[in-house]
């Protein structure tokens, strides 16, 4: 009998690809929007372009991707198939048209309820709430007991936590329905989304992936399972701070060591399993993910910075918070899904050709499918990007004002990270573009 | 390889395995330990496989076994060929050959 084979679970081609094109062309979009804003980035104030970026980055681009690549990971992961594909459909066309209405609202922002917020805000909400209910059904049905299940499930209730207080935030504003700072509100989505939503489904992912790619077999799950209690233990915290009035400091700091420890304790992970791998040689894909996991491991130190850079250093907080930003949504989130697309997309599209042919006829590898020399150029592209990135986003206004000519250097800095980073979507959008529209090779 | 006491021609049918790639890593599915089992039984005409994954989730599991049964079936034509999946003893990266090792980081 064959049981646990995952090729029988595995969604339908037209579930996942559509969540790839549709990321890529977001990716690129934000690229463009940045080169032409790019001193927007410097935190002066919030402007509308750069909470235009960050959606565009975070919905259309991160968790397009994560949606699409996680629908095909649930039955490697979990070994059930995909609850419903049909609401898979759905949730995408919802999420594409809400994140059309976020974007034009966040352009013309002026700390205001439009109707564009309410029904981009609205559609976003219902899409995430499918996506949710989708990975929760396909968790309930299966008997996996692994921590990445526990993860998972985790970060689709952090999801709609996010969404909801994004929601409310805006709602707030204009109705005051609660007497808590909106700056609050927002700060407490920001770290629901961020760690709750994203971290946790990655950690989720990648624990089943990495020692999968690397070919390790014994990990270390003991970290992973202290880490879950510790970063649930902190949001809990982070959550609950919120809503109360006047939370002593240490509350604060308390809920911090217990999300950092419990990051820590996913990179030692990761440490463990790229120091045992049977395959020493990384392919592309493995090379662009550890890129990923060591912006991962600077964006965990930014975050200690977040919190004492400015008693200890006198470095202005709200600086070390948007190189916080840039390192965990460009650096980890983007070095990642880079990575881990060459890991997942072309073995769908492989499948769908060469499946019925394997053993029959000499059918290309799945490595095949894409152009290992772009993902080079692009993954250098990358890293140049982000090294310019933090050359430029480093210095302390106070510092920029007294040093002559310091400000052109930042600018030149910049506008050059900005467009690594548009060439490396446009690369990277060529070889989507080949993966996704491959022509049959017959040998 | 875990199996013991392989007769000559079932030392052949383990060669004509080495045809079938996993199609990650690029390595033969012999070299990388996933045969667990063969057994040609040239008086039934019967040969047995036992084949297991690296991991329950393997995304291209039911490739790999499609290969091999049709390039058994190919080389063997006039035997009733049985593939089966087993998950004992667990597999692990011990079990990959030394030449699997050296190709797998080529």
């Amino acid at each position: 009998m064959q049981v646990g084979l995952s090729t029988k679970n595995a969604p339908s081609i037209w579930v996942v690809v559509p969540h790839f094109l549709i990321g890529t062309v977001s990716f690129l979009a934000a690229s463009v929007f940045v080169v032409f804003n790019y001193q927007d980035l410097l935190g002066y104030h919030i402007s509308g372009s750069v909470l235009s970026i960050v959606h565009l980055m975070i919905l259309g681009w991160v968790s397009m991707i994560i949606f699409g690549a996680l629908y095909q990971l649930i039955p490697v992961v979990m070994q059930v198939k995909l609850y419903s594909e049909k609401l898979a459909i759905i949730t995408l066309g919802s999420l594409v048209v809400g994140l059309f209405f976020l974007i034009a609202a966040f352009l013309g922002y002026k700390f205001q309820l439009t109707n564009n917020f309410i029904v981009g805000g609205s559609l976003v909400i219902f899409a995430i709430t499918l996506f949710a209910f989708n990975t929760f059904k396909s968790a309930l049905s299966s008997n996996e007991k692994s921590i990445s299940k526990f993860y998972i499930m985790a970060s689709g209730i952090y999801l709609l936590l996010t969404v909801l207080l994004g929601l409310f935030t805006v709602i707030n504003l204009s109705y005051n329905l609660l007497p808590v700072a909106h700056t609050e509100f927002m700060k407490t989505h920001a770290v629901i989304g961020l760690v709750g939503w994203f971290l946790m489904l990655v950690i989720g992912v990648a624990a089943k992936l990495m020692p999968m790619f690397l070919i390790v077999h014994r990990t270390r799950e003991v970290l992973l399972k202290w880490g879950f209690y510790l970063i649930n233990a902190g949001l809990m915290i982070v959550l609950a701070a919120t809503f109360i009035k006047q939370v002593p400091e240490f509350v604060d700091v308390i809920s911090f060591i217990l999300i950092l420890t419990g990051l820590v304790l996913f990179l030692l992970f990761n440490y463990d399993v790229f120091s045992h791998r049977m395959r020493r040689k990384l392919d592309i894909g493995m090379k662009l993910s550890a890129i990923g996991l060591i912006m991962f491991a600077l964006t965990t130190l930014s975050f200690i910075g977040t919190y004492f850079g400015n008693s200890v250093f006198g470095f202005p907080v709200g600086r070390i918070e948007i190189i916080s930003g840039l390192l965990l949504i460009y650096g980890f989130f983007t070095g990642l899904i880079l990575g881990q697309t060459y890991k997942t997309l072309p073995f769908i599209i492989w499948l769908f050709y060469y499946q019925k042919l394997v053993g029959k006829q000499k059918v290309p590898l799945v490595a095949d499918l894409y152009s290992d020399k772009l993902a080079t150029v692009h993954m250098y592209s990358f890293v140049i990007s982000l090294v310019l990135f933090l050359m430029g986003l480093v210095y302390p206004i106070e510092i920029v004002i007294r040093v002559n000519g310091l400000e052109t250097w930042i600018n030149i800095a910049l506008l050059l990270a900005s467009v690594a980073m548009l060439f490396t979507s446009l690369i990277y959008g060529i070889n989507v573009y080949k993966m996704i529209f491959h022509k049959k090779i017959i040998k | 390889m875990i199996q013991e006491n392989i007769t000559e021609e079932e030392a052949k049918v383990y060669e004509v395995l080495k045809q079938v790639p996993d199609p990650e890593v690029a390595v033969n599915i012999v070299d990388l330990g996933l045969i667990y089992k063969v057994l040609k039984n040239d008086e039934a005409k019967t040969l047995d496989v036992d084949v297991t994954l690296s991991t329950p989730g393997c995304p291209v599991g039911d490739v790999i076994i499609q290969h091999i049964q049709t390039v058994l079936e190919n080389t063997y034509p006039e035997y009733a060929v049985l593939v089966d999946l087993v998950w004992e003893p667990a597999w692990n990266p011990d079990m990959i050959s030394d030449d699997g090792r050296a190709e797998l980081n080529q």
